[in-house]
């Protein structure tokens, strides 16, 4: 048997596959069908520091291979998550706490509030920034750089990952300003924002109009940026995007990651994170690798 | 809750654009009148959530209607001896109390499939008046089964067959003669909406089951809301797709 074990800004996990933001909430429904514990962590649903009712239905899409969604941070806020949640989760696996904001000194707030209490924290920049116009976090490098210093100064205790948006002009720019900005990590690739039609009607399917695209179709742009920037950083690197199965999942690896996250695919197969971690096991056996973090970075460009 | 592998048994045209489709499951599974289930169509990322009609020890059977890519998969490439990823059951389904003997059934369109379920489920121990609705004459299906309660008004919107009408209209025609003590009710928006403005001030308890779109289909995504009266949202997955019809925004 394979050591599954990774680690990450000193946290050990006991195995790679952790599912993604907002797919999995806090992890209670899925722990109904499968005991949670054996995944590496959960990554919340993103949390604000006040309860979110989010956007209009219809949230969600289809497009060939991929989803679309746009629920609009929909969440209890902070305080109902460390109450009600938080301590249930910590009992089963390693708590990824996914926050965001509107502004500089909610990503402040969130942040001072959590740390200590959770694993890591994982800052979605994905959103928009009041004082920008609207314009996300996450695009513009010296905005990643910002948000992440301001985040990182709240922090003393719980390791910081900045997950990183695709919808920029060079993630490994990006990824370069969050580990300048202080980040002891970070993940990516959050949703390509898209569209899909309803061509009776001639408008978009999603109420918001435009939704974040995610699911196996976007799967080689995510390693492409995984990959890319991993080899910008040295700090670890959390890979996610399209992952559907165990294979995908060592590509993710080979390309740079540590550790990987899993979204959509939870809906596709309830079941997807542990049979990916199964599938991770068998893998590394067939190929005598003994342990699963000897795979990080072994890719042999042509 | 829980994930199955469903093997085919029978998967038929019963009107026009709708199918019956029996799964073969493993283990028994027991289901409340009213939960659905979300099947797991190859090669699309979400799965469809479809009302489960009957469900017999080992076996259960869906109806759906062809609208998009998914359905037509459905019916084309699931022939018996298929094999397919099954969640369920899932949402809350219908409650009926027991000192409530007379329940009114209020269905139109694809919002007949759950309500099949409360009358199996219902139909030995309460007077069940069924109001079912569709387009025309070539729609209706599953007669045998919405005739196991007390009475059944067929209604067609052109008249074709039965009341010339929708459902609702049906209802109330009838509805201070049949005195119901609960109401149960599925189907378009449209006609949520008008059995609600009808049931205004009645003070007979309604209840109907809603449609949205869904991710994950067990409370994990929060994608499948609905407004609640007061400014709060609710899953239509989990805590329902069942609600008091004064609970909810359509
Ligand atoms: C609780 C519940 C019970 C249902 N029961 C039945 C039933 O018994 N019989 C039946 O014929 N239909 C039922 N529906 C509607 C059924 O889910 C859709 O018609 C079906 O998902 C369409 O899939 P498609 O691939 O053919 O269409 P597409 O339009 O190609 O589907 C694209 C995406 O939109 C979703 N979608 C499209 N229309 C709907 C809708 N009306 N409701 C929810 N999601 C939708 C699909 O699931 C898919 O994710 C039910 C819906 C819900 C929420
Ligand atoms: C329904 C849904 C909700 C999401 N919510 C969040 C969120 O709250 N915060 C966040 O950082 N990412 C969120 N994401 C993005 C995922 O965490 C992930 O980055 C993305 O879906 C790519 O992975 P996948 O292709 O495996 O789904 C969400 C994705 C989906 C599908
Ligand atoms: S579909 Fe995920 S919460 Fe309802």
């Amino acid at each position: 048997m394979a050591d599954l074990r990774v680690n990450i800004c000193g946290v050990e996990l006991k195995n790679p596959v952790i599912p993604a933001s907002g797919t999995f909430g806090f992890g209670r429904e899925f722990d109904g069908i499968y005991d949670i514990s054996v995944l590496g962590g959960v990554a919340t649903k993103g949390l604000t520091l006040e309860p979110r009712l989010g956007n209009p239905v219809p949230r969600i899409a289809e497009s060939r291979g991929v989803i679309l969604n746009a629920v609009g941070l929909q969440n209890p806020g902070v305080e109902a998550f460390i109450e009600h949640d938080l301590a249930w989760l910590k009992s089963k696996t390693r708590v990824v706490a996914n926050v965001a904001g509107r502004t500089l000194e909610d990503y402040a707030g969130i942040c001072a509030r959590l740390d200590g209490l959770v694993d890591f924290i994982e800052l979605n920049i994905s959103c928009p920034n009041v004082r920008s116009g609207g314009m996300a976090f996450g695009i513009r490098a010296c905005d990643v750089k910002e948000v992440t210093h301001v985040a990182k100064s709240a922090l003393k205790k719980t390791p910081l990952i900045v997950k990183l948006s695709p919808n920029v002009e060079s993630i490994a720019a990006n990824a370069r300003a969050a580990e300048e900005g202080g980040a002891d990590c970070i993940s990516l690739i959050n949703t390509l924002t898209g569209m899909a039609i309803d061509i009776e009607r001639r408008k978009p399917i999603i109420a918001n109009n435009t939704g974040g695209v995610s699911g196996a179709g976007v799967k080689p742009i995510a390693v492409r940026m995984v990959y890319e920037a991993s080899h910008a950083v040295t700090i670890p690197v959390i890979g996610m995007g399209g992952i559907t199965c165990a294979e995908d999942a060592i590509e993710f690896l080979m390309a740079g990651a540590s550790a990987v996250q899993v979204g959509t695919q939870n809906f596709t197969d309830t079941l997807a994170c542990p049979k990916i971690i199964q599938g991770i096991s068998a893998w590394c056996d067939r190929h005598g690798v003994e342990k699963v973090s000897e795979l990080t970075n072994t890719l042999k460009l042509n | 809750m829980r994930e199955v592998t469903a093997t085919v048994l029978e998967n038929v045209q019963i009107a026009e654009n709708i199918y019956s489709l029996t799964f073969a499951t493993e283990e028994e599974i027991s289901v409340r009148p009213g939960q659905f289930c979300m099947l797991g169509v190859a090669g699309y990322p979400l799965r469809r959530p479809i009302a489960i009609c009957k469900a017999e020890r080992k076996r259960f059977t869906v109806c759906y209607q062809l609208k998009g890519g998914g359905t037509k998969s459905l019916a084309t490439n699931y022939t018996k001896g298929e094999k397919l990823s099954v969640l369920l059951p899932l949402g809350n389904g219908f409650f009926v109390k027991p000192e409530e003997k007379k329940v009114a059934i209020v269905g139109g369109g694809v919002g007949i499939f759950p309500l099949i379920s409360a009358i199996r489920a219902f139909a030995g121990e309460k007077e069940i008046f069924a109001y079912m609705g569709f387009r025309n004459k070539e729609a209706v299906c599953m007669e045998y089964e919405m005739q196991r309660g007390k009475s059944l008004t067929l209604c067609t919107d052109d008249g074709s067959l039965g009341f010339h009408g929708n459902a609702v209209q049906a209802f109330m025609k009838e509805v201070n003669e049949v005195r119901p003590d609960v109401v149960l009710s599925c189907g378009p928006t449209p006609m949520l909406r008008a059995l609600k403005a009808a049931m205004q001030g009645r003070d007979i308890p309604t209840f109907v089951s809603l449609e949205e779109r869904m991710g994950c289909g067990i409370g994990a995504c929060l994608v499948c809301v609905c407004d609640r009266t007061g400014g709060t949202n609710a899953r239509v997955c989990k805590d329902g797709p069942v609600f008091e019809i004064g609970e909810v925004e359509l």
